[in-house]
């Protein structure tokens, strides 16, 4: 800028704005308070945020007990420094006045609440599960956790579970979150989570996102990439949508497909690479290997209809295939045919393989929701990896399939620790009999203490309680009220022969329903970690007290199995057992190529990304030169593949149209998903006057030609009705979001607006995880 | 809710773009001075202070948009420099340079967002960190004051001591010294030398 310019602004500027004694008066008044002002009089500490998947490191600003402050904290190498708006009021989220303090079991009337003491409330819990347990078997009895869980809290949830009760009837929201991903990567890598980390974003080329609203759902991470591309001009992120999104604003191109269609475009990319030659030849012969699965969509099904809407089972058996089956099974797709069914212009299908194909260029593929809450979502997952494989583009810097998470320990917790009702800690499951004996070793419990046979999945774990099959269930840090698909089915009333205790720190739709409510300690009131998308594992301290009465998950875990006479399994001091339960769980990860760091370490890290061996973190798994596990050279070696001969597998998988289609009657898509304000079910966030106030309220997003044909707009009040249930809510045209023609969106975060009354219940036969992203709906005006 | 409050910012006579606007009234260095009016309550007035603090939910937290949002990007009018928009007020530029290698130029609205309510959810205790309002320490009066607070974020320094936006008692004398950093360094620690 000119300086006399500059000075003659300053000199313009000066002479209206007015000088300030008040100003002064009220700034020796503030400092002279207390010290309040002074922030060298904190203690500051470190923790990963609470929200999601991302993990950005805080620094927590801690005076008198209460918590003041939060900054990015600059060490921390996920973040650099940089929060979201949701991460720097977090703060806040732990002082809404309705904060849960105290256990409250339900009136005799069934509604009103009675103050307990935790003696009580633990001996009744213990005295449910025991009476369920000697009447009905481990069948009878549930536990519902959650990707929010600390590890400590899964890790004392799966051992009580399967070790203690012998029940696997264990299974978190994160089902309905990230199973897909899990069993994209179980099936072709024989072991759970990404190969890449967060280094991807700075020396990747180009990233391709998914059905992935990155720049509101990780802005963080969006920002690295951002940063990447201001500091590179050439790099190109490219947005694969069903929606307009704030994240298409930054896309060099946006390719706009009908929902479920891209198994097909996946599917078209593959069959350009292979007839443009431009797969990797050399990487297939010495890393790959073929397989196909059931694809009789008879037998599938889609888990919601007719005899499958309860007990849904499907097991899919994986045969040998090869690269010529797949040639061959990829004729169907020419760029052509692909367009008809996904509506994308074949020019932006070849240039889409084209970027896939360019062996120059480092390519991400990220997704998170589109991907996973599928009605193929382990198909879907299984195509996207199949195109890096293919193409040689896997576990290197800059290159690679990476699924991010929605949840701060989705990964730490759920597919680490293994609360699933199929898995067991390190990529075991129950239904080996190795596994299930290198478990009972590890807990010290007789031989054949754990059932092989899984327990229900979380859709069917709640219309298991409905058909009462299950007795008694608890249920922690998550609110599947507001989240369960299809909530008609799961009309539940207190007091109606089931038991349901829910352990959270704000009363919502779920405390609603329960007979027992047990206050929680949130995030730093309590000592913990989380594992993150990158596989890095982060501890925390506790940093202030918890309100009132309230007790960390894992506690009141611990307490019932004592009173259950499982204290054996938790044998430790009761004022220090965190280190060392951690480390008991870390036996089970070491030498198998998940190893953790030791929780020693942790503590003095910003986190590390496992396998951590002899201290050090792996930034890239099965890379040579990365991974310690890989003895190879060069390359990569894909050593957890021990069934494929230590080799990745490229599925087989075809398209297949959605279990729901827009008609006549009901003309419109519906898709549900997240806004950047809020967390989830909006039970921590909307208790923040910032975040509340930006967002108060859910919206059904429409398309501008669609509202003014129907004349509506803006403000206008409109039922989203489907075949299941229906909700009013306001109309919004050409604000954040903008969906195509016959399409609107609707998020769930608003627990007066119960979006999930309306959403279908199919889900992935694979994972079981339930399709929020497409059923159709129609609009009428209030 | 919505509607009253949009109403209020299109009619009110009060913009409000950064931190001080053209709207402050000019005065005489009484106590009213460096007050902002409070709209819709004549005579009543705030001090530039407490409107910064109104605007966010402690000392290091972003900032909400003060204004309905002008146009799709909020650099149009937030450029390097700052900018007068005649009838309006002025906006003032960014204070964020490029932080520890994180783009400072993404997305603004992934931090600061704009408040479409006044109501609450839910009543909430939460008392956040004040501003610490005191002044750099200096060796003696005429050696250069250390920044009394850290840069993170806020590596323009022109954008909050120079310009119309600028509280008097931070702003620069010498704003025609763009390189603060040659006589101004951050306090990142209390800590004496130790010969080790």
């Amino acid at each position: 800028m000119d300086r006399r310019k500059f000075i003659k602004t300053i000199g313009v500027g000066g002479s209206v704005v007015a000088f300030s004694c008040a100003q002064k008066k009220e700034a020796e008044e503030i400092a002279s308070r207390d010290g309040k002002t002074n922030p060298s009089e904190f203690t500051w500490g470190k923790a990963p945020c609470r929200y999601c998947g991302t993990g950005c490191g805080v620094e927590v600003g801690v005076k008198d007990g209460k918590v003041m402050a939060v900054r990015g904290d600059q060490a921390s190498p996920v973040n650099k420094g940089l929060l979201c708006v949701k991460g720097y009021h977090l703060p806040a989220m732990l002082y809404g006045e309705d904060r849960l303090t105290h256990p409250m079991k339900r009136g005799a009337d069934g509604k009103s609440w009675e103050k307990i003491t935790w003696d009580e409330a633990l001996d009744l819990v213990a005295g449910k599960y025991t009476e369920a347990l000697e009447e009905h078997g481990p069948d009878s009895i549930a536990i519902y956790g959650s990707g929010q869980w600390g590890i400590h809290d899964g890790y004392a949830a799966l051992k009580w579970t399967k070790g203690g009760m012998k029940s696997n009837n264990i299974d978190p929201n994160a089902r309905l979150c990230m199973a897909s991903a899990v069993m994209g990567f179980v099936t072709q890598f024989q072991s759970d989570e990404p190969m890449g980390c967060y280094k991807d974003f700075e020396v990747g080329d180009d990233f391709i996102l998914w059905g992935n609203n990155m720049a509101e759902m990780h802005p963080v991470l969006f920002s690295r990439i951002m940063e990447n591309k201001r500091n590179n001009p050439n790099v190109r992120i490219v947005d694969l949508g069903t929606r307009r999104t704030p994240t298409t604003d930054f896309a060099d191109m946006y390719i706009e497909f009908r929902p479920g269609s891209d198994l097909a475009l996946a599917n078209g990319i593959m069959h350009l690479l292979l007839k443009n030659k431009q797969i990797n030849h050399s990487f297939i012969n010495e890393n790959l290997v073929f397989k196909r699965g059931i694809e009789d969509l008879d037998e599938i099904g889609y888990g919601c209809y007719g005899d499958q809407a309860e007990h849904y089972t499907f097991k899919d058996k994986l045969r040998d295939a090869s690269l010529g089956e797949l040639e061959q099974f990829l004729e169907d797709y020419t760029p052509e045919k692909v367009s008809e069914i996904s509506g994308v212009p074949v020019q932006q299908i070849e240039a889409l393989a084209e970027m896939y194909g360019d062996r120059n260029r480092g390519t991400v593929s990220l997704w998170c929701m589109g991907m996973n809450q599928h009605y193929r979502g382990t198909w879907i997952n299984n195509l996207v990896n199949n195109i890096h494989l293919l193409t040689g583009k896997i576990s290197k810097p800059g290159s690679n399939p990476f699924s991010l998470t929605g949840q701060p320990s989705a990964c730490g917790t759920v597919r680490e620790v293994g609360t699933l009702s199929n898995r067991l800690p390190a990529d075991m499951v129950v239904m080996k009999a190795e596994h299930r004996a290198k478990a009972e070793k590890i807990w010290g419990i007789p031989e054949g203490t754990i059932p092989a046979k899984p327990g229900y999945h979380a859709v069917d774990m709640f219309r298991a309680l409905m058909r009462k099959d299950i007795k008694v269930m608890w249920i922690q840090t998550t609110n599947p009220w507001v989240t369960v698909p299809n909530l008609n089915r799961i009309q539940r009333k207190p007091g109606d022969g089931t038991f349901v205790i829910v352990s959270d720190i704000y009363p919502t739709p779920t405390t609603d329903v329960a007979d027992l409510v047990l206050p929680a300690a949130a995030w730093i009131e309590r000592e913990g970690a989380f594992g993150n998308s990158e596989r890095r594992t982060q501890q925390w301290n506790k940093l202030v007290d918890p309100p009132g009465e309230a007790k960390e998950d894992a506690w009141q875990i611990m307490e019932v199995a004592k009173r259950m006479g499982m204290g054996h399994l938790f044998p430790w001091s009761e004022d220090e057992w965190h280190e060392a339960m951690f480390e008991e769980y870390r036996s089970f990860t070491t030498g198998h190529g998940k190893d953790l760091a030791s929780y020693k370490q942790l503590k003095e890290t910003r986190g590390l990304t496992w396998p951590v061996v002899d201290g050090k973190e792996t930034s890239y798994r099965y890379a040579a030169g990365h991974d310690p596990y890989v003895k190879k050279r060069s390359g990569v070696h894909f050593y957890k593949a021990k069934e494929y001969g230590e080799r990745a597998a490229v599925i087989i998988r075809p398209y297949q149209p959605p279990p729901e289609e827009p008609d006549k009657d009901y003309p419109f898509w519906l898709c549900t998903g997240r806004v950047l304000e809020h967390w989830h079910t909006g039970s921590m966030t909307r208790r923040v006057k910032q975040l509340h106030q930006a967002m108060p309220a859910t919206y059904v997003e429409m398309n501008r030609s669609d509202a003014s044909e129907m004349g509506l707009k803006s403000g206008d009040r409109v039922r989203v009705k489907s075949r299941r249930g229906e909700v009013e809510t306001v109309v919004r045209v050409d604000k954040r979001g903008k969906p195509p023609r016959g399409s609107v969106f609707v998020p769930f975060f608003d627990e007066s607006v119960l979006i999930n009354m309306v959403t279908l219940d199919a889900m992935c036969p694979i994972s079981k995880q339930p399709d929020y992203k497409k059923c159709a709906v129609r609009i009428e005006r209030v | 809710m919505i509607m009253r409050r949009r109403r209020w910012i299109r009619t009110g006579s009060l913009v409000l773009g950064g931190m001080l606007m053209f709207t402050l009234p000019s005065c005489s260095r009484d106590d009213s001075e460096g007050m902002v009016a409070v709209s819709g309550k004549p005579g009543r007035m705030k001090s530039a202070a407490t409107v910064r603090a109104e605007r966010r939910a402690f000392d290091g937290a972003p900032p909400v948009i003060p204004h309905e949002q002008f146009t799709a990007d909020c650099r149009s009018c937030h450029t390097p420099e700052g900018l007068e928009i005649a009838g309006v007020g002025y906006a003032p530029p960014m204070p964020h340079g490029n932080t520890s290698g994180m783009s400072a130029i993404s997305r603004c609205r992934q931090c600061h967002i704009y408040s479409e309510a006044d109501d609450l959810f839910v009543e909430n205790g939460f008392i956040g960190l004040r501003q610490d309002l005191r002044h750099g320490r200096r060796l003696n009066d005429e050696a250069p004051p250390v920044m009394p607070h850290p840069t993170h974020m806020r590596e323009n320094c022109l954008a909050c001591h120079s310009g119309p936006a600028a509280r008097e008692e931070i702003r620069t004398p010498h704003p025609e010294r763009p390189l603060c950093r040659q006589c101004h360094v951050e306090e990142v620690t209390t800590d004496l030398f130790v010969r080790s």
